[in-house]
């Protein structure tokens, strides 16, 4: 195991380097801290943050994205060629990638894969009903045919959450036992709990164009990475000090100060990494009503919620807009009714809705424990405002299972990153569990998903979003940054929701 | 024990069920549907009526199959087998640490009653069971570990890790295990020798002009043992059932930590098949302390 802590080893390094050249020795192991174990390690059935991070090292999509989340090709060869109805896209597949079982990938390989990927994968389903047909159309190509444009379809293609990745044909089932991909690194031993040890793919075949994200060469640096599942914060942070691990995930925000005096590690603070969302049923309860929608919105006091969550400025942003700065899709549309933080208001609306008291159903869960500290001060001003609350605090499991019925809860909360093209969250979607649907947001989001000039597309965002504030479809609570630390001397990772470790270096 | 096995079996299945929460929900993440949640649930067999499941679980347990873990894709029993090492060596050490600071600090507390050195041992030892053991394992990890590279500071080796080198990952929590206990064990073991150092048989030994240490050591200690088998006995269950909160600390990958992770995903089958082996352990560790009371007492007949 590298250990950074060892002042000897280091010197020895340096000697050796010294006696023979002075270029840089690298770690040909490392250990990386996760926040627990990947539920799957077949990325097409899962929508989790940890199963993307372990298995973008393993299998491969045909797009990915750069550091700008812009898409670029991966086992594809260049970007597609679509037809001027926008219904066409005719796919170039990179000749001579290998399996880790030796055997080549063809198109007929790729097909298999996204048409399983269309059956099963919950991002895939969900646009599996805008998909005609797609064909291997030459040893080398693939053709997807659409029933109408639908402009996500790359970023569907190039994301690694629920992800299209391609698998040898002849493992194509509705389960994958073990799984085979073409990525840079491969399974070589997973005991559960403790590692999941992935060693290089000597076959693999790298793009040659320089490394930009996810996009661009793997270097496969190290020999061996390791993911460690540690699923305590606290003692993410303890191995990552004491050298055990030379990256870890999810770290708590009171480990900041601790990781910027460290000698043996550095924070890396992800800003912003995403935002806390309160789902609004719209299927069914209180919340149908848009005016209860209004004074609910009206009530809830964002700072006050953001800071009892995180409790440190450096760990959330009161922001309304649905993207960050710096993204595209920034737009003000609607802000005005954020942070309200209006009781009064909120009172009147309650008045005007002929509100009879019947309890706001709050789902939440201490699991992530920045949701329930939220709450817990919605809850105090929402009663104030003439609500009643109740708070139903389940685990991540049984909230899971809970909001997949919608007469059990009003609100849930959960979060997300920030995902590089809107379409990628389904909240927006009348099909999602949350229900939301009107006439003027379903026209708005059919042409934004139809769409394929950018121009065009960043304003239907901007009235899409305004939607979100005017008819509350749900509610943004700000956004927050995610810390992450690694060890001195560690470079060439990119600070991701979805970090990746070919292109590591442990000098 | 048969009896006990199968109300275990039947037990264990029962409130699995009971409780709310989904696995394929956990498994599938937050961007599915609920109708992608049943089809899971259908591929993983959780949609069979209860009643169904329950006679196939009972009748594969029977022969030994406790199934297959929904998440590690891996036969309950080699998920629990897994297990064993860390589990065990972890209550092995932690019993030793226990018994070496409880037994003789037990002996001459009860020897000393009432002095300085009684009253500050047992306020100590009262310290030691009060202070919750995750506090107590998060200071020496970060102090003993972290801090001064003493330790590990958690895990249980990587994939080139040698028996020793595991071994070593066990010594901190096994520290932190061996104090939390040993209160328990100082307690009884002080309680224990009160009651026989004030026995008429060991006025008479004394009389008899027979030296401290063999007074203690072959007439009190071995007439007080029965009680100290007991708890003995008792924590030793504990531990090997799962440390939950010191494994979790310092990454152990042993059965507390198993539980732990399995309640939160409702993996079912480790969630009974980790009852069960449990439970059985129970049976088991009683079993054998009663029969280590024949070896101490031979009075005792069954």
């Amino acid at each position: 195991m590298f250990c950074l802590s060892k002042p000897k080893h280091i010197l020895f390094g340096a000697m050796l380097a010294g006696a023979t050249s002075f270029a840089p020795v690298y770690a040909a192991k490392i250990d990386v801290g996760i926040i627990g174990e990947a539920d799957t390690f077949d990325p097409m059935i899962s929508t989790k943050d940890v199963v993307s991070i372990v298995t973008q090292h393993f299998v491969e999509t045909l797009y990915t994205f750069d550091s700008g989340w812009n898409i670029a090709p991966l086992l594809a060869t260049d970007l597609p060629t679509i037809s001027d109805d926008g219904k066409t896209y005719v796919i170039g597949i990179r000749q001579g990638i290998s399996f880790h079982d030796g055997s080549s990938m063809d198109s007929a390989d790729v097909a298999a894969s996204l048409n399983r990927w269309l059956t099963i994968s919950p991002r895939g389903k969900g646009v599996a009903d805008r998909v005609a047909s797609i064909d291997a159309t030459g040893d080398y190509e693939i053709t997807i045919t659409m029933n109408e444009p639908y402009s996500p379809l790359l970023s569907l293609l190039a994301f690694s959450n629920s992800a299209a990745v391609v698998y040898p044909e002849e493992i194509i089932g509705e389960t994958i036992d073990t799984i085979v991909g073409t990525g840079p690194y491969m399974i070589a031993e997973h005991v559960p709990d403790q590692y999941l040890q992935l060693v290089r793919f000597d076959g693999y075949s790298s793009r040659s164009e320089p490394s930009n994200g996810a996009s661009g060469a793997r270097n496969q640096i190290p020999d061996e990475i390791r993911f460690v599942p540690i699923p305590d914060a606290s003692t993410r942070v303890e191995s990552l000090l004491a050298g055990e691990v030379v990256f870890a995930d999810g770290l708590p925000a009171e480990s900041f100060a601790r990781l910027e005096a460290s000698e043996a590690a550095d924070p890396i603070l992800l800003k912003p990494f995403g935002w806390p969302i309160w789902a609004i049923n719209h299927k069914a309860g209180l919340l149908t009503d848009k005016t209860m929608r209004q004074a609910l919105q009206a009530a809830l006091p964002i700072d006050d919620m953001l800071f009892a969550a995180f409790g440190d400025d450096n760990f959330f942003i009161v922001d309304g807009p649905m993207y960050p700065e710096g993204w595209v899709w920034r737009s003000d549309a609607g802000v005005e009714l954020f942070n309200q933080n209006d009781q009064s208001r909120a009172a009147q609306l309650l008045e005007s809705a002929n509100y009879d008291g019947t309890p706001l159903r709050i789902l939440t869960s201490r699991q992530y424990e920045f949701h329930f500290k939220m709450a817990e001060v919605a809850k105090v001003v929402l009663e104030a405002a003439g609500f009643t609350v109740q708070m139903d605090v389940v685990d991540w499991a049984t909230l899971g299972q809970r909001r997949n019925d919608p007469a059990l809860w009003d609100i849930y909360i959960t979060h997300s990153p920030f995902l590089p093209e809107p379409a990628l969250t389904s909240l927006y979607s009348k099909s999602s569990r949350l229900g939301w649907s009107n006439p003027e947001k379903d026209t708005i989001l059919a042409s934004f998903t139809t769409e394929t000039d950018p121009t065009t597309r960043r304003e239907l965002f901007a009235q899409l979003q305004n939607q979100v504030f005017e008819d509350v479809g749900f509610i943004k609570i700000g956004a927050f940054n995610a810390l992450m630390g690694s060890a001195k001397g560690f470079e060439g990772i990119t600070a991701t929701p979805w970090p990746f470790f070919w292109n590591a270096k442990v000098n | 024990m048969v009896v006990v096995i199968f109300l275990v079996l039947t037990i264990a299945f029962i409130i699995v069920r009971l409780a709310p929460g989904d696995p394929a929900a956990v498994m599938l993440g937050p961007e599915s549907t609920a109708e992608d949640a049943a089809e899971l649930r259908a591929q993983l067999g959780l949609d069979r009526p209860i009643i169904v499941q329950y006679l196939a679980f009972v009748s594969n347990a029977l022969r030994g199959d406790l199934g297959t873990s929904i998440f590690f894709k891996q036969p309950v029993t080699d998920v629990l087998l897994g297990r064993a090492e860390p589990t065990v060596f972890l209550s092995l050490f932690s019993l030793l640490i226990a018994l070496l600071i409880a037994v003789p600090i037990g002996i001459y507390t009860a020897y000393r009653r009432g002095s300085l050195l009684d009253q500050t041992t047992i306020s100590t030892a009262m310290l030691a069971a009060s202070v919750p053991s995750f506090w107590t394992g998060l200071m020496l990890q970060r102090y003993l570990a972290t801090d001064l590279g003493w330790f590990p500071a958690s895990g249980y080796g990587g994939p080139d890790a040698m028996f020793w080198e595991r071994m070593r990952h066990l010594l901190l929590p096994s520290i932190v295990l061996g104090i939390v206990n040993s209160a328990l064990i100082l307690r009884f073991t002080r309680a224990s020798m009160l009651d026989i150092l004030g026995e008429d048989y060991i006025r008479t030994a004394r009389s008899k002009g027979m030296g401290e240490g063999r007074v203690i050591l072959l007439h009190a200690l071995k007439n007080a043992a029965i009680p100290i088998i007991t708890v003995i006995g008792l924590t030793f269950a504990l531990l090997v059932s799962g440390a939950v909160v010191t494994e979790r600390v310092f990454n152990i990958p042993g059965m507390g930590n198993l539980v732990v992770s399995a309640v939160l995903r409702r993996d079912y089958p480790v969630i009974q098949g980790t009852l069960i082996v449990v439970a059985s352990f129970y049976v088991l560790i009683n079993l054998l302390t009663d029969l280590a009371y024949l070896l101490v007492d031979k009075r005792v007949k069954y």
